[in-house]
């Protein structure tokens, strides 16, 4: 957060069309300031210009404007200024970055968020459990896909969260290899569905599980959970208005 | 086959663009995983990531996609480490990572074989 005081102005000038590793050169310096934490930052696109090699570029219908300058500005204080350039330079590549002194009169402010004090998330111990489960897409479970059956089985059982994930191609235990083949009806591919809960919650769900997976394979590890935040409010309401 | 207790969970991430002897490399590793007989291997294709090269790998409508892929390979300790050798000379730009893991169920059908591969 910026306080009112003296701070410096980066100015920073690319072509519309430049590149910086696959993706346009304004919006990964934008995307650089941003997850560094600036406090605000402005792009604006030019209609017209020049600019290291001279060359006059404008719009113009007849030809396609694609080199036209764009700016990338933003306030920051000298220290912070210091540590983002070197990167920043890197980035920009031909373009040009110019800097000033400014004063900050008032500093932007956070929008004002309506909801009251928000709930402390869901805090949790850091160690837990990852299960794994490798299926067929093919296998059912009482008429239905066995995933799908896996999946609130997990829900009913409060599991934390489950994703599933479907492969291009493996094998398993059967040795067949299972393939994504364009022209074949059937498409047994592979399904995994990762797992992550406390190990006692995991384990309870175990015995259901083993009457549910016929053939696969189940695998336990230990994870770190580095964070884990749910808003029960919201779900409560999302689940509301699905009733 | 069998599998239980302690196991390796061994996961190689590479582009879908990466070739081996002409062969898709994801392919190729499943393959070569057979010859072996590893237990399981699973690929998996990514929508988007970024890699040693930190270019951003994803579809594209118009240029050939290269988009992430992983490899995912559940065996022993010593299976794995037959197959390291061969992945250290099919992988030339990517990552290998092995964690522990612990087998809860191995199951398979009898009777499921195919006969076709």
């Amino acid at each position: 957060m910026l306080t009112p005081g003296p701070g410096k102005k980066v100015g920073i000038y690319v072509a519309e069309d430049q590149q910086y590793h696959g993706s346009a050169a304004y919006a990964a310096v934008l995307d650089f300031l941003f997850f560094r934490g600036v406090s605000g930052a402005t792009v604006t696109r030019g209609i017209a210009g020049f600019g290291g090699d001279h060359k006059m570029q404008t719009t113009s219908l007849v030809d396609l404007a694609v080199h036209l300058p764009v700016k990338i500005e933003f306030i920051e204080t000298a220290q912070k200024v210091e540590e983002l350039l070197p990167k920043l330079q890197a980035m920009v590549g031909t373009g040009l970055i110019e800097m000033h002194d400014t004063t900050i009169v008032k500093p932007a402010e956070k929008t004002q968020k309506k909801t009251e004090a928000e709930r402390p998330a869901l805090k949790w111990e850091s160690k837990a459990k990852m299960m794994r489960i490798y299926i067929g897409e093919n296998d059912k479970w009482n008429g239905k896909p066995l995933y799908e059956a896996i999946i609130n089985g997990l829900r009913s059982n409060d599991i934390a969260g489950v994703t599933v994930y479907r492969g291009i191609l493996g094998y398993g235990a059967n040795r067949r290899i299972h393939k994504d083949a364009a022209l074949s009806l059937s498409h047994d591919r592979p399904i995994l569905l990762s797992v992550v809960d406390t190990e006692d919650k995991l384990k309870a769900f175990m015995p259901v599980l083993d009457q549910m997976v016929q053939q696969g394979v189940v695998v336990l590890s230990d994870v770190d959970i580095i964070k884990y935040a749910h808003n029960y409010e919201k779900a409560e309401r999302r689940q509301e208005e699905r009733i | 086959m069998k599998l239980e207790g302690k196991a390796k969970l061994l996961r190689i991430h590479f582009g879908e663009d990466d070739k081996w002897q002409g062969k898709p490399l994801y392919e190729a590793i499943v393959i070569k995983c057979r010859e072996l007989d590893i237990a399981g291997a699973s690929v998996f294709r990514g929508i988007e990531g970024y890699g040693a090269s930190s270019r951003i790998r994803k579809a594209h409508l118009l240029r050939s996609s290269d988009r992430p892929i992983m490899v995912s390979v559940i065996d022993t300790e010593q299976n794995i480490s037959k197959l390291l050798p061969a992945l250290d000379e099919m992988v030339d730009e990517g990552l290998i990572a092995m964690s522990e893991v612990e087998v809860i169920r191995y199951v398979h059908q009898e009777g499921v074989r195919s006969p076709a591969s």
